[in-house]
């Protein structure tokens, strides 16, 4: 365990966690946009910009990513200073420049008290801050599918050639990950398309909704040993199955008792 | 891809360790040997160095030096860099491009010439320059060019 201290208070932490956790679990608030818990740590977004600084650093300090800044003994953080708040807010306008017409960013910049960006706002932006949140869920469920393509300014997010995705299971992480919700699908009756690539969803044996694609499904069955049955069923039936029988066992025990 | 480009690909895996660290080298083999990386090749890369399909792609797009289109036996650059272009670049390219009537970026049909803007080749002082293959001509005169392109 080592002590730093954040926002003058001192707080225990394991060595070698990441910063910005520590902040979280002390309650303390700050922006993200690329940091999810299934990930590791990218610093992509950069809003997670903390000071740090130590006493034998004689008043100098500086600015990191606490997403990917790993605590040690006698680090003194801020996480709320005006210079933090000037910092935050330009990345904000960055962004929001590139995509002016993403809520997400909308309402983070308020926050801010930027009502629109100041640079020259991108009308054809799609949304994408290019935070790789999709391709490294993508990767950590092993399939990698989608990747960063081209470089610089004409870099997007795309499936290998621009066509279907060869290795897409249409599991929808990359979709539900996107902090700016650029990534769409769409569902329609038991079929699922994503990323152009059209998927059978597989419907539930009691009600007939539709569950989960088949390919993905099938996926879980060979990758984490899962039942066969398990995705006969949707999670709605699953519980009133479950319901019914602790009701059963409710019985049977009160029958005992008498 | 034909039987004898197979054969050219197979050399290239087998002088290469085949894990996924080899993945620049043998891009760059498959571009030196083909002049561009076919898909087919690019597929076959993922396969054999078991790296997944889109990194080989990502990999593919990012460096400049790859191409996915065929490019020319000829590849001629002209640096737009500052210093070339206050000394005239966009005259040489344009008379670079009526010559061989394909604009920047583009390849003539019988694959001969493919021309290629580069931002600053490390040559100001000789400015304008322009590269016909590894070749570098400095002080080019526009009056110069398809002379230069059209050389050896
Ligand atoms: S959360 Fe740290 S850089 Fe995005
Ligand atoms: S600008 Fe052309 S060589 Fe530097």
């Amino acid at each position: 365990m080592v002590n730093i201290t954040i926002n003058g208070k001192v707080v225990r932490a394991t060595e070698g966690e990441m910063l910005l956790d520590v902040i979280r679990r002390e309650g303390i608030n700050i922006p993200t946009l690329c940091q999810h818990d299934a990930l590791e740590p990218a610093g992509n977004c950069r809003l997670c910009m903390v000071e740090i600084t130590r006493t034998e650093w004689d008043g100098w300090k500086k600015y990191v990513t606490s997403c990917l800044y790993p605590v040690e003994e006698g680090l003194i953080v801020s996480t709320h200073t005006s210079e933090l708040h000037e910092i935050r807010k330009t990345i904000l306008d960055l962004l929001l420049a590139n995509s002016p017409h993403s809520d997400v960013l909308q309402k983070m910049a308020e926050e801010y008290g930027l009502h629109k960006t100041s640079y020259e706002p991108n009308l054809e932006g799609d949304n994408c801050i290019m935070c790789y949140a999709c391709t490294r869920i993508c990767e950590v469920l092993g399939k990698s599918a989608i990747s960063p393509v081209m470089r610089g300014h004409e870099k997007v997010i795309a499936p290998p050639f621009g066509e279907e995705p060869p290795d897409c299971i249409g599991c929808l992480a990359c979709a539900h990950i996107c902090p700016t919700n650029v990534i769409t699908w769409t569902d329609e009756n038991l079929t699922r398309t994503i990323w152009k690539k059209k998927f059978e969803l597989i419907a539930c044996e009691k009600c007939g909704k539709a569950t989960i694609s088949r390919d993905f499904a099938e996926y879980l069955i060979e990758k984490r040993g899962l039942p066969k049955e398990y995705f006969n069923t949707c999670d709605d039936c699953k519980r009133v199955e479950l319901a019914q029988k602790m009701g059963a066992l409710v019985d049977k025990a009160k029958e005992v008792a008498l | 891809m034909t039987q004898t480009d197979m054969t050219k690909l197979d050399k290239i895996f087998n002088n290469n360790p085949q894990s996924p660290g080899s993945l620049i080298t043998v891009l760059q083999d498959i571009q030196r040997e083909f002049r561009y990386l076919p898909r087919e090749a690019l597929e076959k890369t993922a396969e054999i160095l078991n790296v997944p399909l889109s990194k080989v792609y990502s990999a593919s797009t990012f460096y400049a030096v790859f191409s996915l289109k065929p490019r020319g036996e000829k590849i001629v650059r002209v640096c737009k860099g500052t210093a070339c272009h206050i000394k005239g670049a966009d005259i040489i390219l344009e008379q670079l491009e009526s010559g061989l009537g394909i604009k920047a970026g583009e390849t003539t049909k019988d694959l001969k010439y493919t021309i290629e803007l580069v931002n600053c080749v490390g040559a100001c002082a000789l400015a304008p320059v322009m590269l016909v293959n590894e070749k570098y001509y400095g002080n080019v005169r526009c009056d110069r060019v398809m002379k230069l392109v059209e050389k050896d």
